[in-house]
């Protein structure tokens, strides 16, 4: 029973994602500024190309200030499409000391670990080493961080999809250090070891975006099919 | 009355009923839901939706909102303080009577 009771609560946590519009429109979102990064880093530098890469950057910041149009979307897309299905909820509001206690867990649960890491690179390594070796271990150690709290989260909303994300995030993480290791970093200037990073984590974020999407796409269309018309009442 | 008995009674009847503590579970959650999201997620009846609300209504679980968006009128349910106390106290209670069992057993 409690078992039953706590998916019953989750459910109200996750509602926010039972259409995949909030997937589709993250995960878009994260191809766009994962291809923009990878670019930079495999562009030759100082090119013509990468100097309009480089704007195109900053174009793009100024579309993550967008976020806020799309949520303005979001809200008119679930306000036609996913409350006259399945109905409307207000999610609840969190009083400062609630949200100050959620950054100091946050931050004792991950950003301290991740800090003590780099930390502790950067001391039992020459400084160098450990800039160089950056394209190595910065995606290595965003990707596993990135999958934590997506696990994390999955289990709190009660989207067990989530771990999927989750893996996925954590493995391409461990795949983009490996591909930079393979290449190796002996002998490298630090902006090529800068652009080597902005590849790695630029596919990390690519390949991240494009999970999101296809889970966002997938949840969407078997939301469809469970509720194809808007609800109406039994005559 | 013997300890795990007492325990037994002190469970809130209006809670204990599956269906009402599965929409004071739902509830608990969020800050308000509408009839549908509480129709659709409890796949009950129309009819025993509003009876078992009416019933958590009653005793001050929880409270009814009525608006309209655009023409149409909606109606919104929220837990109350006194109703998220009694969901926490009942799950609490719960707890110790299958502690009790497990360790009499």
């Amino acid at each position: 029973m409690s078992t039953q009771i706590d998916t019953a609560i989750k459910r109200g946590r996750g509602y926010w994602f039972v259409d995949g519009f909030i997937e589709m429109f993250a995960g878009g979102l994260l191809i766009l500024l994962g291809g923009i990064l990878l670019l930079r880093g495999l562009a030759p530098q100082d090119s013509f190309l990468a100097q309009f890469i480089s704007v195109a950057v900053e174009i793009a910041m100024v579309k993550v200030v967008g976020i806020f149009m799309a949520i303005l979307v979001l809200w008119w897309l679930k306000d036609r499409f996913t409350y006259p299905r399945t109905g409307f909820i207000r999610g609840k509001r969190m009083s400062i000391v609630q949200i100050l206690a959620f950054f100091r867990n946050g931050f004792l649960v991950l950003a301290l670990p991740a800090l003590g890491l780099i930390a502790a690179i950067f001391l039992l390594r020459p400084l160098q080493d450990a800039l160089f070796s950056m394209p190595i271990w910065f995606p290595v150690g965003l990707g596993v961080i990135c999958a934590v709290i997506c696990v994390l989260s999955g289990e709190w909303l009660g989207l067990p999809r989530f771990r999927l994300m989750g893996a996925l995030i954590g493995l391409t993480g461990i795949a983009a250090g490996a591909w930079q290791f393979v290449i190796g970093w002996a002998n490298i200037s630090v902006e090529t070891a800068i652009y080597r990073t902005f590849a790695s984590v630029g596919l990390l974020i690519l390949v991240s975006g494009v999970g999101f999407l296809l889970s966002g796409v997938t949840t969407f269309l078997r939301y469809r099919k469970e509720n194809p018309v808007p609800y109406q009442d039994e005559l | 009355m013997t300890e795990p008995l007492s325990n037994l009674n002190d469970l809130d009847r209006v809670i204990h009923e599956p269906s009402r503590l599965l929409l004071v579970a739902l509830l608990s959650s969020v800050e308000s839901a509408d009839f549908l999201f509480l129709l659709k997620e409890s796949r009950l009846t129309k009819g025993n939706l509003t009876v078992h609300l009416s019933r958590l209504e009653e005793a001050g679980y929880i409270q009814i909102e009525k608006s309209f968006r655009g023409k149409f009128p909606h109606t919104e349910y929220n837990i109350t303080p006194q109703g998220l106390s009694a969901f926490e106290q009942y799950r609490k209670n719960l707890g110790t009577i299958f502690d009790i069992k497990k360790d009499s057993a």
